[in-house]
Parts: C-alpha cells; sequence; structure tokens
C-alpha cells in the first residue's frame, strides 16, 4: 500500500458548467459555473437554502442533474452512479452505522468493494493512526465523544482514497470549541493528503479560515469566487460584503457629491472623503451604498475636526480588542478597535475616520461595487 | 453560649429549617399530579382495564390450588394443594395439547416471524408508491376480517368438493384431499393462516422502524458503492434488529398463547391428535366439563411458562444484544 501521505498522481478536478437543479417547476439551483483546480480547498457558503448543499449533492451523485455538465478528472459524470464518481462525502451528522464499532465504520467502504482483508485491516490502523482513533477502533459509535465521531467519518472518507472529498457541513454539530479544533485538524488532513475538497458551510468562519478559494452563494446563484482575502476586502456585492466578515460590514447609505478633491459621500449633513476614482467621479449625484468594516474605521474622540460622528450605544470587550455598537443614522454601526492601553478612550470615543482607500462604494440599485477599488492583500 | 450556628440547638433549627424548605415526597407526588393531570386522566382507561379484566381476576386464581364449588364459592372452597397440577401432569389430553402447543408455536416462530420482517422490507424497496399502497392494503385487510369469516374462507378453500385448493390439485390429476379432516394437514393450515391473517398487519412495526433509519446511512453507503442488497442486509437489517429482537420477545412470551379462536373454528375431533392446544384444553374441560379447578391450575401453569419464557429472552437479548424490554 502506498500509504496515506498525498496520494498523488491520481488527483484531479471539479468543473461545473450551467449546473442547474429544478424540482419540477421550481428551480434551486440556476446554472453554477465553478472550477475546482487539483488538490484544491474550495467551500461553498451561503445562507441556509442557498443551493450550496444541493450543488455538494449532485456532485456527489445523491441529487440528480437537472441541466449542465459535470466533470470529475475530466470524465463527464452527469449519469455515473456514485460509488463509480470515485468521491467520499462527510455528512453534517457523521452518517456513521450504529451497530458497527469505528474499525468497521471506517471499514465499510472497502469492505463493499471487496478489498482483500488483510489491506482493510492495514488501512484502518493507517487512518486509526492519522486521526488519533486508535484507541477507539473497537468502540461504537454511541460510546464516542462528537469530535470523535466526526473523526470517524472522516476516517471514512479518507481510507478510500477518493479522487474528491466532499464535506456536507461537517462541524455544525459540535460545540463552539472542538468545531475550532477540528477545523485546525481538517486543514491540517488537506495538506497532508492533498485531495481536491469541496466543503460545505454556512459558517464564514470555518469559509474563512479553511478554504483555498470560497463560493459564496446566495438564492441558487453564485454571488463571487475568490481567496478568502480577496472577498473580504474586494466583496463583489453588498450581500457579500456583508455575509464574510464577523461583524459583518457597516453600510451607509449615501449621496456622492463633489469634493475640493475629488468624490465626497454625504449623508446626513456628514462626509466621508472617497478615492479619487473615474466610477467614484462619475457617479456623483447618484445614491450608494458605502460599506466600511468594522476593522478599518478608527474611533476616535469629539475632538478629531474631520470625524463622522456616531451615537456610542454599547461596548463589547473581547479581550485584547472591542467592539464599539454605535448608531449611525438610526442604522446599527460597529467599530473594532484595540483595547490595550485605551481602555480609558474607550469611554470618549464619539465618532470615527477612515482612509479613503478602505471605504466599498457599492451601486445603490444594483448593490454591485463600482468599479476599479481594488484593495491588494 | 454565643449563638454561633455550630452549637447544637442552632444547628438542629437550621435541619428544621432546610426541612420545611423542601417539599416533601408526598407533596411533591401531589403536586406532580395536579400538574400534569391531563396526561394521567389519559392513562385511567387502561388502568381500569388492566385492573378490571387482569388484575381483579386473579383472585380466582387461588381455585388452581382449591376442590373448586361454585355453590361454596372460592372462599369457602377447601384448599387442596397442587393437586390439580398433579392431575393435570398424568393427563395424556393436557401432555399432547402441550406438546401441540409447543410444536405450533416453534413452527409460528419459525415461518411466521421472519414474513413480517420480509414484507416489510419488500415494501421498503418497491419504488413505486401506487403499487406499494395497493399492495399494503391487499395484505393489511386479512387482521380487519373476523376470525369466524376467516376460518370460513379457509373452509370453503379446502374443500375437498368445489374448493379452489382441490379443483387446482384437479387440474394437475390428483384426488381431492379431506384437508382439514387430516391431523397431518392442520398444522400447516393453520400457520398458513395464521401467516394470512396477519403478517401484513406486523410488517407495519418493521416499516416504522425502518422509517426510523436516517437517509444519510443509505446516502453514505450509495457513495461507498453499496447495492440495494447490501444496504439492506448491512444498514436496514441491522438497523432494525432491535425491533425485531423486542418483536421476538413478546413473541416468546406467547408461546403457548396458540390463537385460540382460530383452532376451536377450525378443529374437529378427527384432528385433536395434532390440533389441540392447551387453551382449548382449558375451554373443554373449564366451560363444556365444568372442572373449573383444574382448567384454572392448566392456564396458571400457562402464565407461569410465558412469565419465564419471557424473562429469559429478555435477560438472554439484554446480556448480548443490548436490547431489551425493560
Amino acid at each position: 500500500m502506498a500509504g496515506f501521505a498525498k496520494t498523488g498522481g491520481d488527483m484531479s478536478g471539479v468543473n461545473l458548467q450551467g449546473l442547474v437543479k429544478a424540482y419540477g417547476a421550481v428551480q434551486v439551483v440556476h446554472g453554477i459555473d465553478l472550477d475546482v483546480q487539483e488538490k484544491e480547498f474550495v467551500v461553498l457558503v451561503g445562507p441556509s437554502g442557498c443551493g450550496k448543499s444541493t450543488t455538494l449533492r449532485m456532485i456527489a451523485g445523491l441529487e440528480e442533474i437537472s441541466d449542465g455538465d459535470l466533470t470529475i478528472d475530466g470524465r463527464h459524470v452527469n449519469r455515473v452512479a456514485p460509488k463509480d464518481r470515485d468521491v467520499a462525502m462527510v455528512f453534517q451528522n457523521y452518517a456513521l452505522y450504529p451497530h458497527l464499532n469505528v474499525a468497521e465504520n471506517i471499514a465499510f467502504g472497502l469492505r463493499i468493494r471487496k478489498t482483500p482483508k488483510d489491506d482493510i485491516a492495514q488501512q484502518v490502523q493507517e487512518v486509526g493512526g492519522i486521526l488519533g482513533l486508535t484507541d477507539y477502533l473497537e468502540r461504537r459509535p454511541a460510546d464516542l465523544s462528537g469530535g470523535q465521531r466526526q473523526r470517524v467519518a472522516m476516517g471514512r472518507a479518507i481510507v478510500r482514497r477518493p479522487k474528491v472529498f466532499l464535506f456536507d457541513e461537517p462541524l455544525s454539530n459540535l460545540d463552539a470549541k472542538l468545531r475550532t479544533q477540528m477545523r485546525a485538524e481538517i486543514k491540517r488532513l488537506h495538506k497532508r493528503l492533498g485531495v481536491t475538497s469541496i466543503y460545505v458551510t454556512h459558517d464564514q468562519v470555518e469559509a474563512m479560515t479553511l478554504a483555498d478559494r470560497i463560493v459564496v452563494m446566495h438564492d441558487g446563484r453564485i454571488e463571487q469566487i475568490g481567496t478568502p482575502m480577496e472577498l473580504f476586502l474586494n466583496p463583489a456585492n453588498t450581500f457579500v460584503a456583508g455575509f464574510l466578515g464577523a461583524p459583518p460590514m457597516n453600510m451607509i447609505t449615501a449621496q456622492i457629491v463633489a469634493g475640493d478633491q475629488g468624490p465626497v459621500a454625504e449623508f446626513g449633513g456628514q462626509r466621508i472623503v472617497l478615492q479619487p476614482l473615474p466610477s467614484l467621479q462619475n457617479a456623483v449625484g447618484k445614491t450608494v451604498t458605502v460599506g466600511i468594516r468594522p476593522e478599518f474605521a478608527k474611533a476616535v474622540d469629539d475632538s478629531q475636526p474631520d470625524r463622522v460622528s456616531i451615537e456610542v450605544d454599547l461596548i463589547e470587550t473581547l479581550g485584547s480588542e472591542a467592539l464599539v455598537h454605535a448608531t449611525l443614522q438610526g442604522a446599527p454601526f460597529v467599530i473594532r478597535t484595540d483595547t490595550v492601553g485605551q481602555m480609558e478612550a474607550l469611554g470618549r470615543i464619539g465618532g470615527f475616520t477612515v482612509d479613503a482607500h478602505l471605504v466599498k462604494v457599492f451601486d445603490g440599485e444594483t448593490g454591485l461595487a463600482l468599479p476599479g477599488q481594488v484593495l491588494n492583500q | 453560649m454565643t449563638g454561633l450556628p455550630d452549637t447544637p440547638s442552632a444547628a438542629g433549627s437550621g435541619r428544621k429549617a432546610r426541612e420545611v424548605r423542601k417539599p416533601g415526597r408526598l407533596q411533591r407526588i401531589t403536586e406532580h399530579l395536579r400538574r400534569e393531570w391531563q396526561i394521567y386522566a389519559m392513562l385511567l382507561p387502561t388502568v381500569l382495564w388492566m385492573v378490571i379484566f387482569l388484575y381483579k381476576p386473579m383472585y380466582g386464581l387461588q381455585i388452581a390450588f382449591k376442590d373448586y364449588s361454585v355453590f361454596r364459592g372460592i372462599a369457602n372452597s377447601p384448599w387442596i394443594g397442587l393437586e390439580h397440577f398433579e392431575t393435570l401432569f398424568n393427563n395424556d389430553q393436557f401432555l399432547r395439547a402441550l406438546k401441540n402447543t409447543i410444536i405450533m408455536s416453534a413452527y409460528g416462530l419459525l415461518f411466521g416471524f421472519p414474513v413480517p420482517i420480509l414484507l416489510a422490507l419488500m415494501f421498503n424497496e418497491v419504488l413505486s408508491q401506487t403499487f406499494k399502497k395497493s399492495a399494503q392494503t391487499i395484505v393489511y385487510l386479512p387482521h380487519f376480517i373476523s376470525s369466524v369469516i376467516i376460518a370460513g374462507i379457509v373452509m370453503t378453500a379446502f374443500s375437498p368438493s368445489a374448493g379452489i385448493v382441490n379443483t387446482a390439485l384437479g387440474w394437475f390429476g390428483l384426488e381431492p384431499v379431506y384437508f382439514l379432516t387430516k391431523p397431518e394437514w392442520f398444522r400447516p393450515i393453520f400457520i398458513g393462516t395464521g401467516i394470512w391473517q396477519e403478517a401484513g398487519f406486523q410488517s407495519i412495526v418493521y416499516l416504522a422502524a425502518i422509517a426510523g433509519v436516517s437517509p444519510t446511512l443509505y446516502e453514505s453507503a450509495v457513495v461507498d458503492g453499496a447495492s440495494r442488497w447490501q444496504m439492506m442486509w448491512k444498514i436496514t437489517i441491522p438497523s432494525i434488529l432491535p425491533t425485531i429482537i423486542i418483536m421476538l420477545i413478546i413473541r416468546i412470551g406467547n408461546i403457548l398463547e396458540i390463537s385460540f379462536e382460530m383452532v376451536i373454528l377450525l378443529y374437529q375431533p378427527a384432528t385433536y391428535e395434532t390440533a389441540d392446544v392447551v387453551n382449548t384444553f382449558i375451554y373443554r374441560q373449564g366451560l363444556q366439563g365444568g372442572q373449573y379447578d383444574f382448567a384454572a391450575a392448566a392456564g396458571l401453569f400457562n402464565a407461569v411458562v410465558a412469565f419465564v419464557l419471557v424473562m429469559t429472552a429478555n435477560t438472554i437479548s439484554k446480556r448480548y444484544s443490548r436490547t431489551s424490554l425493560w
């Protein structure tokens, strides 16, 4: 046996072209195009009902594809049975067989494929070692903790050495601490095995921390595809801007007016200076949505002359940093700020300032980011 | 004395204060009953039914140890110890009935117990909902037909003159067989009738158990490459095994409870040799022969055996499969 450290050689990408899923007249996935590269870790993220799990299930072969093309390793697999797609899936509720012990659960797929017994035993031991399950191989799922069960579920997927791993919200049944721990384990495992992985979650923190690329989905469509930092810094629209980031990006409805040195966003008698980009200068007179990340707004006191005034409602101290919850134009506005050596200053916050290049401007009607505003990592 | 809490009087009063605060057992039960009275109200008819029809008659069980006379009543009839039991075990008819009961129960268990499970597994595999519902209705139907009518259908079907079975035998040039008068045919006919009448309805329990199996277990198996046959063997059957065991324990407990009405309706003196069971023996001795005390002894023996069997089956199941009735 070659072992599980980088299965190499026969790994492959997944390509979705115009993938559609319809239940009768109701279409839930509207023609998705996505190219997942070999060894890549792609996360499909979006709110409940956005079609991410359905898309994953179409890739697995558990849902019939209504239209479009799906290729795995360059092979058209629309009509190929799940078992012949060479994919392995990890489910949200682990899908462990309660009557089988850990070793038998891990070996299930191999036994189905009539792998010789000696090979099964060896591979189970090896996977058990990778996932730290060696001491639990004789236990039944009922005797394991949530984290251990999830590891067994992953072991079942790993042992088959598939071309593609599919993860359907595998951590959502775990508590916050265990989720963080398992997140790191999945990331380490991906680095070690290097298998193409598609991971579905509604948790944007999981998406940001795990993904090589994130696919943000909404209402059965892809809103944006990019690396976590690309999406964080340069969201394509207000949906992505609001979905990624914790707390999400602050949104202010404003009018663009011409200032002395370039365009300015004006709202309720207050102003934010914008970048002198052609797209923003051409938008003078238009209503826009101004987006400012809580991390990019700098909290200041009343003495700062060019500040935007806010009314502070609450300060949440998180340790080394704090979240300042305020109101601006009747809408919530959050600032993330450092606390070390500044606890006293927190009580005097009366507004914020922000660098022009850190402000995102979106079209007031379509919600799309106005072109040219690229923030480099 | 400073009045510190560790002085005996202060500690005593402290304990008293705690006792006053903590509600007593009776108070807690009363409070619970007051809060959940609707649930207990719903339970009441069943409890009353059990008390009146199952517990109250137990008082009469004592006649199994008495020389009972209707005129003297239960209380005044003299005790005679285990005399009825001695008579019982020296009675050839009872021993024959006991043997028949055990044989018929064993056959019923062997052939009748797996059928509802197989039916449920087959229904689970049917993809056409219309066919599934029609088939289910057809197999459930005999359960709702009175035993008298079922027996009538069986007698007609096996009739030597116009029965469908003998007609079919005639097509192959075979002579008609008087099935219901031949002792060797009674058991197959009786067990077959029981399966036909009850298997469909009993399959509901297993269908419910199958419905409780998480669909992701099957999806996971599909991705792993399992066929429908493999999924049935490796997921469905092991998943419903606790239900199968529970049903088996109950069935073992009822091993001496052969369908009394059906035997009465189908048997005749010519077939007593294989058809007479403990319950029909009790019926003949007690109600037809007026030997209530002797019949009570036979009935008590029946109940004790059932109790021992169900306890044993439960203990074995608990030890080896972690599944049990209690």
